[in-house]
């Protein structure tokens, strides 16, 4: 990482654009959340799009993600990865006709 | 002989062992976050009830969010200070980080506590009044004929704490001792008699003897009469009852209180009616409750309004399917003491500040009958795994702030000295500090929509 | 800077005096030390004490399985001592009404008995004692990369390890519900009480959050000294397996044991206020509908549980591994056949781990395509174990070998992990599982790989290092005294249990299946000789326990750096290492595994061995520290 004065210097302004970028986006979920999609779903699927926007900004640019040493990528990809994992399987097996369900959302019933 | 790397990064790794050491952490707080949102995942995909959406105060939540997302911005200006060499800069964005993060702990406690006053009460039809209660709480006002300890865990100093002057029996819920929180009766001051006829007390040792008594016939059990009327005045939060009827009631310890129920019915402030999971919105039981038809009047009217605007905006859907009019509609919330002022509220509009802790409100009072209830409880972990998960994950949320403040006044008052002569340290500890500050605004970034939000 | 050589020729006291500069007090020397040595055998030496009060624990529930109703032997005797006569007294009065043991009792020791032998016995002293001990002196580090946490690892482990232990004695015990304390039955376990912070079931989730945060604690900093820490010339394909093995187990605590601590914390919130996060809409106990809000789910449990504890079982056998794959090549003189098809398979076991947990939950209803998924992960699984398996039985092909001790645990290691690996496969078809799932074939499978397996391979490992450690060798004919009735008697206990397993035996019986008599009088016998297995194999370890206490001041003294001829860095330090380790930094030359390697001049060559032919020392890890 080059992190010499000046080039920290420079990127204090970014900082701050950031930090602006972060406040407006929350004004944004809120309202978003106020407006009716139809359906929950719609307002959850917008609502998470945003904030997962958000949380890739404080990682890329505050937490510097946008420039780290490879071993760190490989810790934080795999931690994701097993989350995915917990995420996706703990549903899936909670409710196994899950996956019939997609299915027939997407083809119809039988 | 010094440990290598504190400092100045290893060439092939190109890290310094704290940041190896931070960003390790920081996986497995993304497994912990990530245990307790699959968690959340899980039990919003399982709930048998109407998910609460926009529950929590929003503005609250939302200037917390602010204040974090400044936090990081600051916490980040406070690196670039020491990597900048500019002490001013370095010093006054880490103590306004510090500074946000006991700001952001203050909004959170008066979240808390208002949660904590309020209260929701299940009818046996589905229907929920959510609201305050008195000051006294809701309260069990029962009349003792006989006491039966269970020496095994007796504990009388328990117990004994809800011992009154007996109630008048004229009933309702308020007696004789002027509805406020009754006053209790020293321990002493109690004289039971046992089955021989002895007169004794429960205080220590006349309990001790009891029981030794007790040990030597072969007994675990002692029935005891009360010699001047007494009753039982039992808050019921915190106190639970292992059950009770109109002819008993059991305490956790095993004791059994036989008598008279004279009073157990609840006092609410009602600032709810939740019609959602009643068969019938116009048959609920709240209705009856409310005494004042007014209510039901000013129900009806809001439920038309909503199904007017709904109707425009979604011509040809079912609203009975829509989450979001189902809320507006048959959720009604209440802005005044009587149907009057509550029109007149409304039609003068609520101000924007209105759902603020300082904000002053004024509800219709209801008595609910127990036998009308089915559960209730106040807005803790208690009433439902929505508030559940939702104080447990702000709860640890909360945690780790307070953690990250600490460790940052600790860099504050103990390290700032480095910023001469060991700069490059310093820097390192902040960037850890940070680090650790950034995954914890991040987590709240998805805690808010989550939770307050969607 | 010159290689450390050999055999130092030197008063070993000498050194010790060099090294300790800043002479610190005794209590922050030995008790409140930083330094992974230390800290190692404190954990060593607590892990010895739960693992012989869990076994303990164990016999007292073999008791009753084999005799059902009939009064333990010795209460009276215990009852009769001064100090403690009056508390056995006291408590057996309540636990075991005259001398026969209560349901609640058995409950209690089985549940305490899982929980100290995974969480309190074997993890401390697989990971954290082997582990800290000699992980740093085989990369070459003075120390771990933050000493202070090191040592806070061990007090919270410690604390947890008390809090769990001072349980027994609340009014209602110490956990009843199984090591994997499923919910409903654990939230609801002495749930309608007065007081529910002071249940046995309160202060087991207590204790495990602080056993967990100790793990988390200590596996970030086992990692960052393996990144980090690693000295000249050590790069990653001259780490020993051992330090592979701990490197992988320190990822597996990382990152699955925060969905335990999830699970812990939301099981303490349902306990203490409330909640429903795992109580079901509904649930009716002794015939009450509980006061809860329900909506929870008792799965949720058992995923986070597993998510855990399916890579738990090989935190616990990874360890294993590591301390074996010294033993071997040392004690057959032959290099490590496969090092890095092992370290390949390590990894791959590591990551696989997280994706086979529902196969403990096969009976929970899932449905097929999840079951499927799970079968095939856990069928997939057994491919890098039986790898890791091979390659050291392979390694002992045309070795000449020692049978000391330590290589006696570590062949006999090798069938016994092989029967509970194999075992385990027809458990990992849901089909099989349907019949097999909660019965003794259960208990049989991961005791084998347990038991005879991982703590076989910890008792190689206290004879190997042992010496470095004390400066002295352990005897060893008291050892082959150990060795050879431990043997027998683990099979003798475990082997049986796959023939009751097959006839339906539950594992949670408490009279052992008495009550079941019409279908299981056939083999109600072999638990009587479980059971006498139990106790000759509590026979077996006194020869241990003796040798162990006599050897520390008694044993043969080591006169050599490095006795048994090994070719790891640890065996370069003065003996035993004084604080700082190394009289100067070492430097690495070559793999770690060079046995009988044809054409040098003796059957070893160390890694710090600068002079044999083969010498290298990669400058891609710069030798200069940038603090000195
Ligand atoms: C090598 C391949 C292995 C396979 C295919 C395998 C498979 C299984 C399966 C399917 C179960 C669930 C049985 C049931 O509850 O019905 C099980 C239980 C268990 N296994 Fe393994 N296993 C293997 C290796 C290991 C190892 C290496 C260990 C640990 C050191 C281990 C420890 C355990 C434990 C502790 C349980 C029981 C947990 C409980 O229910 O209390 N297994 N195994
Ligand atoms: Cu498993």
């Amino acid at each position: 990482m080059a992190n010499s004065p000046e080039e920290v210097a420079k990127h204090v302004k970014t900082y701050l654009k950031v930090g602006i970028a972060l406040l407006f986006l929350t004004a944004v979920t809120v309202w978003l959340s106020y407006v009716d999609f139809g359906t929950h779903s719609r307002n959850m699927t917008i609502g998470l799009a945003v904030a997962t926007f958000k949380t890739s900004l404080v990682v890329l640019i505050f937490m510097h993600m946008n420039h780290e040493r490879p071993l760190i990528y490989k810790f934080m990809l795999f931690s994701m990865l097993l989350l995915g994992v917990m995420f996706t399987l703990f549903v899936f097996v909670r409710d196994d006709g899950l996956l019939l369900k997609g299915y027939e959302a997407v083809f119809g019933k039988h | 002989m010094e440990i290598p790397y504190t400092v100045t990064a290893r060439p092939d790794t190109g890290l310094w062992n704290a940041k190896i050491g931070v960003w390790l952490f920081l996986a497995s707080e993304v497994m912990l976050f990530g245990g307790l949102f699959s968690s959340y995942i899980f039990l919003r995909l399982g709930a048998d009830y109407f998910w609460p959406i926009h529950e929590l105060n929003v503005k609250m939540g939302c200037f917390n969010t602010a204040v974090l997302i400044g936090s990081s911005v600051t916490i980040v200006m406070a690196w670039a200070g020491v990597k900048m060499r500019n002490y001013k800069m370095y010093f006054w964005n880490l103590l306004i980080t510090i500074l946000c993060a006991f700001l952001f702990l203050s909004v959170k406690f008066f979240e808390y506590k208002a949660k904590i006053e309020h209260y929701g009460v299940v009818l046996k039809d589905g229907t929920i009044l959510l609201g305050h209660q008195p000051e006294e709480g809701y309260r069990y006002k029962f009349n003792a004929d006989a006491v039966t300890l269970n020496f095994k865990e007796a504990d009388p100093a328990y117990f004994m704490r809800y011992a009154t002057k007996a109630f008048a029996e004229h009933g309702g819920a308020h007696d004789e001792h002027g509805g406020a929180a009754t006053p209790t009766l020293p321990i002493e001051g109690v004289k039971f008699k046992t089955e021989d006829g002895k007169v004794t007390t429960l205080a220590t040792n006349d309990f001790l003897s009891l029981k030794a008594a007790a040990k030597e016939a072969k007994k675990d059990s002692v029935k005891l009469t009360p010699v001047e009327p007494i009753g039982f005045n039992v808050q019921l939060l915190p106190q639970r009852l292992a059950s009770h009827s109109d002819k008993t009631l059991a305490f956790l310890d095993g004791t059994v209180v036989e008598g008279k129920m004279v009073s157990d019915k609840m006092e609410l402030h009602v600032d709810v009616i939740d019609t959602r999971a009643a068969p019938d919105a116009d048959k609920s039981m709240a209705w009856a409750i409310m005494k004042d038809a007014g209510w039901k009047h000013a129900f009806d009217e809001a439920r038309e309004e909503h199904l007017k605007k709904f109707k425009e905006s979604h011509p040809g859907d079912d609203p009975m399917k829509s989450d979001h009019y189902l809320r507006e509609a048959l959720r009604f919330e209440i802005h005044g003491e009587t149907p009057a002022a509550h029109e007149a509220n409304h039609k003068q509009g609520l101000g924007f500040f209105h759902d603020m802790p300082w904000a002053e409100h004024h509800y219709p009072t209801v008595q609910i009958e127990a036998k009308d209830i089915q559960r209730w409880s106040n807005f803790l972990p208690k009433w439902n795994t929505y508030y559940a998960i939702y104080f447990t994950i702000t709860g640890l949320h909360g945690a780790h702030v307070l953690a990250g403040a600490l460790v940052m006044l600790y860099f504050l008052v103990f390290n700032s000295r480095w910023f001469k002569t060991d700069p490059e340290h310093l820097a390192n500890r902040v960037e850890t500090g940070g680090l650790f500050w950034h995954f914890v605004d991040l987590v709240w970034i998805f805690l808010f929509p989550l939770l307050y939000l969607l | 800077m010159s290689a450390t050589t050999l055999t130092h020729d030197h008063a070993h006291d000498d050194h010790a005096h060099d090294h300790a500069h800043h002479e610190p007090g005794w209590l922050y020397k030995y008790i409140f030390s930083t330094d992974h040595k230390v800290i190692g055998v404190q954990y060593g030496i607590s892990g010895l004490l739960f693992l012989l009060f869990g076994f303990f624990l164990m016999m007292v529930m073999r008791w009753t399985i084999a005799y059902p109703g009939v009064p333990l032997p010795g209460i009276e005797f215990l009852s009769g001592l001064p100090v403690i006569g009056d508390v056995v007294t006291h408590w057996t009065e309540r636990w075991a009404p005259g001398g026969i043991v209560s349901p609640d009792l058995y409950n209690m020791f089985g549940a305490m008995h899982g929980t100290i032998m995974v969480f309190m016995g074997i993890v401390p002293l697989g990971f954290a004692a082997f582990g800290n001990y000699v992980m740093p002196l085989q990369i070459g580090a003075i120390d771990m990369a933050f000493p202070k946490l090191n040592a806070w690892s061990f007090w919270l482990f410690f604390i947890g390890g008390m809090l769990m232990m001072a349980s027994f004695f609340l009014p209602t015990g110490a956990a009843q519900t199984g090591w994997t304390n499923y919910s409903p039955l654990a939230t609801t376990t002495h749930y309608i009480v007065k007081n529910t912070w002071l249940t046995g079931q309160t202060w087991w989730l207590a204790a495990m959050v602080f056993v967990i945060s100790s793990s988390l604690l200590g596996s970030v900093n086992f990692i960052t000294t393996l990144l980090n820490l690693r000295v000249r010339g050590m790069t990653f394909f001259r780490l020993p397996f051992f330090c592979w093995a701990m490197l992988v187990t320190s990822f597996l605590l990382l990152l699955a044991f925060p969905p335990l601590e999830v699970a812990a914390i939301l099981q303490l919130f349902d306990r203490v206020f409330g909640s429903s996060f795992f109580l079901p809409t509904g649930l009716i106990q002794g015939g009450k509908l509980l006061d809860i809000s329900g909506g929870g789910s008792p799965l949720l449990y058992q995923h986070l549980f597993w998510f855990l504890a399916h890579p738990e079982v090989y935190v616990l056998i990874l360890p294993a591994f590591a301390i074996i794959s010294d033993v071997i090549p040392c004690n057959a003189r032959r290099p490590l056949w496969g090092y890095k098809m092992m370290v390949y398979s390590a990894l791959t076991l590591g990551f696989l781990s997280f994706l086979v947990w529902a196969h403990h939950m096969y009976l929970t209803g899932m449905g097929t395509t999840m079951a499927t998924y799970f079968q095939i992960t856990t069928v997939l699984i057994s491919v890098p174990s039986v790898i890791l398996l091979t390659c050291l039985m392979i390694s002992l092909w045309g070795g000449s070998i020692r049978f000391n001790t330590q290589m006696l645990f570590a062949s006999a290691f090798l069938p016994m992990f092989g029967i509970g690996g194999l075992t385990g496969l027809p458990l990992a078809f849901s089909f099989i599982d349907l019949h097999l799932h909660d019965t003794y074939y259960v208990i049989g499978h991961f005791h084998y790989v347990v038991a005879p397996g991982t703590i076989f391979a910890l008792f190689a490992g206290v004879y190997h290092w042992f010496p470095k450690v004390t400066g002295r060798f352990m005897n060893d004919t008291l050892g082959k005294l150990h060795f050879w009735p431990s043997l027998l008697f683990m099979n003798v206990i475990f082997g049986p249990m796959f023939v009751q397993g097959f006839a339906g035996f539950h594992r949670r019986w408490y009279d052992g299946g008495k009550a079941f008599e019409s279908t299981t009088q056939d083999l109600l016998w072999t638990n009587e000789l479980i059971s006498f297995g139990a106790w000759g194999l509590a026979i077996s370890q006194v020869p241990f326990i003796v040798n162990l206490w006599l050897s520390i001041k008694g044993g043969k003294k080591v006169t050599n750096d490095n006795p048994w001829g090994a070719t790891t860095l640890e065996w370069c330090t003065p003996t035993p290492p004084g604080h700082g380790n190394f009289l100067s930094e070492p430097v690495t030359y070559r793999g770690p595994y060079e046995y009988s390697v044809p054409g040098h001049d003796s059957d070893f060559t160390p890694q710090f061995d600068g002079q044999a032919p083969g010498a290298s020392a990669p400058a891609a890890t710069p030798p200069v520290a940038s603090h000195h």
